[in-house]
């Protein structure tokens, strides 16, 4: 196997291309996404953004960031990105296309513009950061909520199931498309490498805890994201041609009850619930290894 | 070198954007604008064309295409017609407002429901908030004209809006008329390449576009006005020069008048119905009667000055509307009334193409003078 592009966190680029001074909030996993991400991307990447939480980086008359950056609107990124990488070749500009959304702009109100791009296999990277909620308007309910989930329109708690975005993705036949955290962050950069060397369009669901609409101390964002990883919630993995491989196997897999005691959002949950929880993720893992952490989606 | 040819609305506007050498074209069909976009698929598989034909998933993500390839400095294009445009009402303020000058024909045709396919004027006017320059074109001509025209006016350092150029469905779009194509050079002298200073996403001049502004919001939009007043004047001279070149000047580009001079009855009136009344009004003539015509070429920027002008003298006025605001009443004859600081008479006609006709007009002639507001069925 090829080596790692990052083996540890000091190969990680120093360079930085979101500077500090901007607006989101303390403790927020999606700004550290960008910046971690930019800093492998380089300065030759334009961004384009869906509205959300990081539309609110750039406020006028200043910016944090030190490459180009477009938001058009929420549902869009994958008809922009479209357009940009046809414009970008006849301009003779020679720049990696970074989508970077919302999963309330991806997995519902841009998913048909995301659809087309992807359809069309545009050679962009699109990240969707995934705080599970509609987060800038104030953490209302999306298709990517996760079943029991409280949030500011499921005051009860969310009675379906997320959808499966990283599955339909692959379903366009796609080159590249991953799940990762930035609690993980070498693991995620390794990622975001491949999405940009691949010929293509690479789509990367990257899971962000938020303190504000997850309920949880600012300082805790980066232990709720390793939580997620190894409670075996958020599964870490790749999918390249129809296959699905695990990239990261929690040794002993923490119990479910550590990672949702921790946050608001799943403070009106009865222990019949966590235990419901718990056996499904067993259940899920169970079936996993049998099949060697990797398997076929698509025929 | 110039030729002639028999072509349909719909062609005009694919030769429009064929001679000012568009690079990017996202679309997506609708009836009666695809043929539109037909014909330069057409062109670009042939070599004819030199452009990325952009086939998008709705016309959402068509006008989002347009910002967004325009934001790179790329010359873009592009068509539709009714609940498309509809569809792209959101992206419509967003072109607008990042100042990008796209050019984009509708093809007029009502809006469900019920469903129609036949042409009137809704769709266009629901947009003439949104911050685009807006043309009107009364025959196929004129649609290729105004397309070359309009890059030039557009893309002017003191305009730097974007603009939608309408033509009526069927009674333009399908509809074979000569049509002067000039020559591909003589476009290039007139037209240069799209060099844009104050937006462009490349990475060796890093730009937040499309950002969040607080107090600072209404210096924007007041920017957007004064562009769209400066454009009067950019307009005027840019159908000035088109006019040395072709010979058509399409009156000063914002109105035209027509046997104004000793006019006793005049109706105001846009797009390509202007040519029956024009018919009506010369049969009238004939028989003595002093009426005349003005068309709005413009309806952004809305040509107040040039209504006044044109009509302070005039005793009676009428204002055909083939549209309707419901509750408030004709759009065009409220906007003019607003000019005028006096009643007009306000016929609502034409509406999902109902057929008006010289005979009609003729009777809307002899009904002008009273301050209301007439459905003509
Ligand atoms: C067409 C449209 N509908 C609604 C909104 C309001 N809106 C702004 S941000 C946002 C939330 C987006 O959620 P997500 O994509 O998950 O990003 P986050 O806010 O969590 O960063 C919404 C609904 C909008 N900007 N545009
Ligand atoms: S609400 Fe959450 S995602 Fe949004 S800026 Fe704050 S911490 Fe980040």
């Amino acid at each position: 196997m090829k080596d790692p592009y990052l083996k540890k966190l000091t190969d990680i680029p120093m360079e930085d291309y979101l500077v500090g001074g901007h607006v989101a909030c303390q403790g927020c996993s999606a700004s550290l996404g960008l910046r971690l991400t930019l800093k492998v991307l380089g300065k030759d990447t334009i961004v384009i953004n869906g509205s959300g939480c990081m539309t609110l980086l750039p406020v006028y008359p200043t910016t944090p960031l030190r490459v180009p950056w477009i938001h058009l609107a929420i549902e869009n990124s994958g008809a922009a990105g479209t357009a940009l990488y046809y414009a970008l070749r006849r301009k003779n500009i020679d720049a990696n296309i970074l989508a970077y959304a919302g999963d309330g702009a991806t997995y519902d109100i841009g998913l048909q513009s995301l659809s087309g791009a992807a359809e069309k296999n545009i050679d962009m990277i699109y990240i969707c950061y995934n705080n599970q909620s509609f987060g800038n308007t104030g953490h209302q309910r999306a298709s990517s909520t996760p079943r029991a989930s409280s949030t500011s329109t499921t005051p009860l708690g969310k009675v379906e199931v997320a959808k499966d975005m990283p599955a339909i993705m692959a379903a366009h036949r796609i080159p590249y498309v991953a799940t990762a955290c930035p609690s993980y962050p070498i693991d995620f950069l390794n990622k975001v490498k491949k999405a940009a060397e691949v010929k293509g369009m690479a789509f990367i669901d990257l899971l962000v805890p938020c303190p504000v609409g997850w309920g949880f101390d600012p300082a805790e964002g980066i232990n709720i994201g390793r939580l997620a990883v190894r409670t075996g919630l958020w599964k870490l993995y790749e999918i390249t041609d129809g296959k699905v491989s695990i990239s990261y196997i929690p040794k002993k897999r923490k119990r479910v009850s550590e990672y949702l005691s921790a946050q608001g959002r799943f403070s009106h949950l009865s222990e019949g619930d966590i235990r419901r929880i718990q056996a499904e993720v067993d259940q899920e893992w169970d079936e996993l290894e049998e099949r060697g952490y990797g398997y076929e989606i698509m025929v | 070198m110039n030729t002639r040819r028999m072509i349909t609305g719909n062609g005009a506007a694919a030769w429009g954007a064929r001679l000012a050498r568009v690079e990017i074209i996202p679309n997506f069909p609708i009836t009666p604008q695809t043929a539109i976009i037909e014909e330069i698929s057409l062109w670009i598989a042939s070599g004819k064309m030199d452009a990325d034909f952009l086939p998008m998933e709705s016309e959402h993500s068509v006008q989002s295409a347009l910002a967004a390839a325009s934001s790179v400095g790329t010359r873009v294009f592009s068509a539709t017609s009714s609940q498309g445009l509809m569809l792209m009402t959101e992206m419509m303020f967003v072109t607008s407002g990042l100042r990008l000058p796209v050019i984009m024909v509708n093809v007029s045709r009502g809006l469900s429901a019920p469903i129609t396919l036949w042409s009137d004027h809704n769709d266009v006017l629901v947009q003439r908030d949104s911050g685009w320059l807006q043309i009107f074109c009364s025959n196929n001509q004129e649609v290729l004209d105004s397309v070359v025209m309009g890059y030039k006016i557009a893309e002017n350092s003191n305009v730097l809006l974007p603009m939608l150029i309408n033509l009526d469905g069927f009674t333009l779009s399908a509809t074979r008329e000569p049509v002067e194509i000039p020559g591909q050079d003589e476009i290039d002298d007139f037209l240069p390449a799209y060099n844009p200073k104050h937006t462009i996403l490349d990475p060796k001049e890093p730009m937040s576009m499309g950002g969040v502004v607080f107090n600072e919001y209404m210096y924007f939009r007041s920017q957007q006005r004064m562009a769209m007043c400066n454009s009067k004047d950019i307009i005027t001279a840019v159908c000035a020069e088109w006019e040395k070149m072709t010979g058509r000047g399409w009156g000063r580009g914002l109105v035209e008048p027509y046997c104004l001079e000793d006019s006793e009855r005049v109706l105001v009136i846009c797009g390509s119905e202007s040519a029956i009344l024009k018919y009506t009004v010369d049969k009238l003539r004939a028989k003595g009667e002093k009426v005349g015509m003005l068309r709005l070429r413009t309806m952004r920027p809305f040509p107040c000055e040039e209504i006044v002008d044109a009509l302070s003298d005039v005793e009676k006025i009428g204002v055909i509307d083939q549209d309707i605001s419901p509750g408030s009443g004709g759009i065009i004859a409220t906007e003019v009334k607003a000019c005028l600081g006096r009643g007009v008479t306000s016929f609502i006609a034409g509406l999902g193409g109902r057929r008006i006709g010289a005979e009609k007009y003729e009777k809307i002639f002899g009904r002008l003078g009273r301050d209301v507001e007439e459905w003509i069925f």
